[in-house]
């Protein structure tokens, strides 16, 4: 939160997972470079370092289809809300791994002529007029430039000092880093490589990120029913709501509302996190606070400001309870104004 | 997310969609009949010939 950020957050939960998360990296490599060996055609002669090459590339775009999916897909499932918390951690290590991969290729294949390197990747082949010819490693620099913006800029250092807007808005740049490298892919190895399964592999990487996150932003759109003539929304009956879990209502304007139910309490907050801008509405309440499912930003559900010493404040909103039926008011309250919980079973 | 920043994600994807299958779909179709080496220079193609 805003009274401190660490280098790295490393809890014991964080650091379980990155042992994992290595472990399956390690093992992933070694199995690739063990079956690449195996299955190499007779007379032909693949080096360890192209085998390598492939290896890294392979484990970096299945990762980075990973990660992106890890968002839409922890709405529809609350098991994956771990690699939610850690995906920081993922696309970091994702372009670590992206790196290597361009650093092998740039030493391999453009490291012995007379021109830099770096120069090479975009002289070496001119045919920009070619499809199956077209320079792929251009594409997958573009990828690796991007992708080394999000890694670098990962940190809270930068959300605070960019502003939770400019940071979310240039890490959507992710998305054009990928399909970046589905064309660096699809341009490259599929040129090369024509069986059927690897272009069947990249198409539903593809068909699977670019599907959910459109029906992920076209539900996000929804809006519910308009504010009744007295500005209540419904949001809906009290055997519904999930006790330590909340219902997001979507007014025509303005932010969506989380509307949390605590035990026989109901309390309203603004769906948006002040850190990141992440979903509050798809966290729980632990410890008696309201905690993003992002990073773990915690708001107090009477009031909407984060717990001593941390100074976050988002705005809540008055609810009601009508025959057994929930209802929140379209206007909020200035961040952090104490509003008063319904009571289920109480007077509304 | 942000209203904004919900509208700027569904507007990047409806772009960026079509351009990836686009892509995808040509270069498929575009496959070499074998595997091309147009660009190495014509004397290291005779001389591994």
């Amino acid at each position: 939160m805003s009274h401190d950020y660490k280098a790295v957050q490393w809890t014991p939960f964080k650091k379980r997972f990155d042992l994992w998360l290595l472990a399956g990296i390690a093992l992933y490599l070694i199995i690739f470079i063990i079956i690449g060996g195996l299955a190499q055609p007779p007379g032909e002669s693949i080096h360890p370092v192209q085998t390598i090459i492939r290896a890294t590339g392979t484990l970096a775009f299945l990762l980075l289809t990973f990660v992106l999916c890890i968002g839409p897909l922890a709405r529809l499932s609350h098991r994956l809300k771990p690699f939610l918390y850690n995906r920081r951690h993922i696309g970091v290590v994702t372009f670590l791994i992206a790196l290597v991969h361009s650093g092998l290729v740039i030493m391999w294949y453009h490291g012995f002529s007379d021109v830099n390197p770096l120069v090479s990747i975009f002289v070496s082949n001119p045919r920009y007029d070619s499809l199956s010819g077209f320079p792929f490693e251009v594409l997958g620099f573009v990828a690796l430039l991007i992708m080394f913006l999000m890694a670098a800029t990962s940190h809270d250092f930068w959300n605070a000092n960019l502003g939770p807007g400019v940071w979310k808005t240039l890490h959507m740049g992710v998305y054009v880093a990928y399909t970046a490298l589905v064309s660096h892919v699809a341009l490259g190895a599929i040129q090369f490589n024509k069986s059927p399964v690897y272009v069947g592999l990249l198409a539903a990487s593809a068909v699977t990120v670019a599907g959910l996150h459109l029906l992920t932003g076209m539900a996000s759109r929804r809006t519910g029913a308009p504010a009744n003539a007295d500005g209540w929304l419904e949001v809906a009956p009290v055997s519904a709501m999930i006790d330590a879990r909340a219902k997001i209502v979507r007014p025509s304007k303005g932010e969506a509302i989380a509307v949390f139910r605590d035990g026989q309490k109901i309390s309203a907050v603004s769906n948006v996190c002040r850190h990141q801008g992440g979903p509050l509405g798809e966290g729980k309440i632990v410890d008696g606070c309201i905690t993003c499912p992002w990073h773990g930003f915690q708001y107090r559900m009477e009031d909407g400001q984060s717990p001593a010493p941390y100074s976050e404040k988002i705005a809540t909103y008055a609810t009601r309870i009508v025959d057994g039926v929930v209802f929140v008011s379209a206007e909020p309250n200035p961040p952090g104004t104490p509003q008063r919980p319904s009571q289920i079973g109480g007077n509304a | 997310m942000k209203r904004a920043h919900r509208t700027a994600h569904l507007a990047l994807w409806l772009v960026l969609t079509p351009v990836m299958f686009l892509i995808l779909v040509l270069a498929v179709l575009n496959q070499p009949e074998a595997p091309n080496n147009e660009t190495l220079p014509a004397v290291l193609i005779e001389e591994s010939n």
